[in-house]
């Protein structure tokens, strides 16, 4: 009987559902009332105003930029909250200790009581869990990783012009940094790219985007009114909203970058950042 | 010309394609079956991507060149990191523990047994 009622009650919604999207604007119909207010100023304005050809890089960065800014400082936030609930601080010593001797690949278990080479370059610390010295992932990981980087950054540069962003592009820098990790191990990529390092650029990221705003402010304008920045890049008031959004993007992309890279590697090693995948 | 080495090109790229999915969907297990994966991303991606490759540069200007040339350099990153990914999934079936098939652990033998 219960199961009945349900299914009578969903079958009511879905019918209303069906029922109402009969009245919504056909796809793409020109006279819809999302297309006849707001969109035709943006395709036509956005080169005037902006001399950015991509509109919706114009409109996410700089008409409805307020609205990116707190986007970033969402994605910031996630990060925080990822490392205040998996990071702990506890410093276990663990009873073994693997070294790997580089240059003959033999592994050397350590107990309690030995003798650690702590800062030998001759050998190299492995996870306890470890995973055999894999030449062709490192080799291939390190011929393409510069790649992907000026890729990412391609894309955030470019982003007036064809689809991309700080976004995307900070996604791709977060993937490369994972790729990093994983085919190296969580300890080599936590030397390079710091969790410190992390943790600032996540925040640096936002503060760069809001401080945009403030500038603005300084020069006369609106918050993250980025025309008002003409006088001080010496150029006209759409190429001085451009170079706003660049910024801005900047901000975002190295935003995301870090906290891509803070969340994995708290994830991946349960928060202790010592060993990990 | 180009059209004709083009629709070629294409066509041994799509029988690699079609080869690759049968064989996913035939071979016995893990192992066996990441290698028509592998050949599918690699072989198949190579011709037909050489293929729009060429037909992009058949009026040649600056532009078309440069999309050209992106479109080889997607070939050959795809070309060097598909074989390694292979190989890094099959090494961790290796590492997992995963028994390769043969004529005696055979799945649908095993269940007729008992």
């Amino acid at each position: 009987m219960k199961k009945f009622a349900v299914i009578l009650g969903l079958m009511i919604w879905g019918g209303l559902l069906i029922y109402i999207a009969d009245d919504f604007p056909g796809w793409g119909d020109p006279q819809a009332p999302a297309s006849v207010n707001l969109s035709p100023y943006y395709i036509e304005q956005s080169i005037p105003d902006t001399d950015v050809p991509n509109v919706v890089t114009s409109i996410l960065a700089d008409y409805r930029g307020f609205d990116t800014m707190f986007e970033t400082a969402v994605i910031f936030t996630a990060g925080l909250a990822c490392l205040f609930l998996l990071r702990s601080y506890s410093t276990k010593e663990p009873d073994v200790y693997l070294y790997r001797h580089t240059a003959t690949g033999v592994i050397l278990r350590i107990e309690k009581g030995g003798t650690i080479p702590v800062g030998s370059a001759d050998f190299e610390r492995i996870d306890a869990t470890w995973v055999p010295h894999d030449l062709i992932i490192k080799t291939t990981c390190r011929l393409i990783l510069p790649f992907v980087f000026i890729f990412a950054l391609y894309v955030i540069a470019h982003g007036h012009h064809s689809p991309g962003g700080g976004f995307q592009g900070g996604v791709i820098l977060g993937a490369a940094t994972i790729i990093f990790a994983i085919s190296y191990n969580l300890r080599t990529a936590t030397r390079n790219i710091t969790e410190r390092f992390a943790a600032f650029f996540s925040a640096a990221g936002v503060l760069l985007y809001a401080s945009t705003g403030v500038l603005c402010m300084f020069f006369g304008g609106n918050f993250l009114d980025y025309g008002a920045l003409a006088p001080l890049f010496g150029t006209t008031i759409a190429g001085a909203r451009s170079l706003g959004i660049l910024i801005v993007e900047i901000g975002v992309g190295m935003s995301v970058m870090a906290v891509m890279s803070s969340i994995y590697y708290n994830i991946s090693s349960n928060g202790r950042l010592n060993e990990g995948l | 010309m180009i059209d004709i080495i083009t629709s070629i090109l294409l066509f041994l790229g799509l029988f690699f394609f079609l080869g690759g999915s049968i064989g996913i969907i035939r071979f016995p297990d893990f192992y066996s079956r990441l290698h028509p994966a592998g050949k599918l991303d690699s072989m198949g991606v190579l011709l037909s991507l050489c293929a729009l490759a060429l037909y992009t540069v058949k009026s040649l200007t600056m532009g078309n060149f440069l999309t050209a040339a992106k479109i080889i350099f997607i070939v050959s990153f795809v070309f060097i990191t598909s074989p390694t990914a292979t190989h890094a999934i099959i090494d961790a079936g290796m590492r997992a523990g995963l028994k390769h098939w043969n004529k005696n652990n055979n799945q649908d033998k095993k269940e007729e047994k008992p």
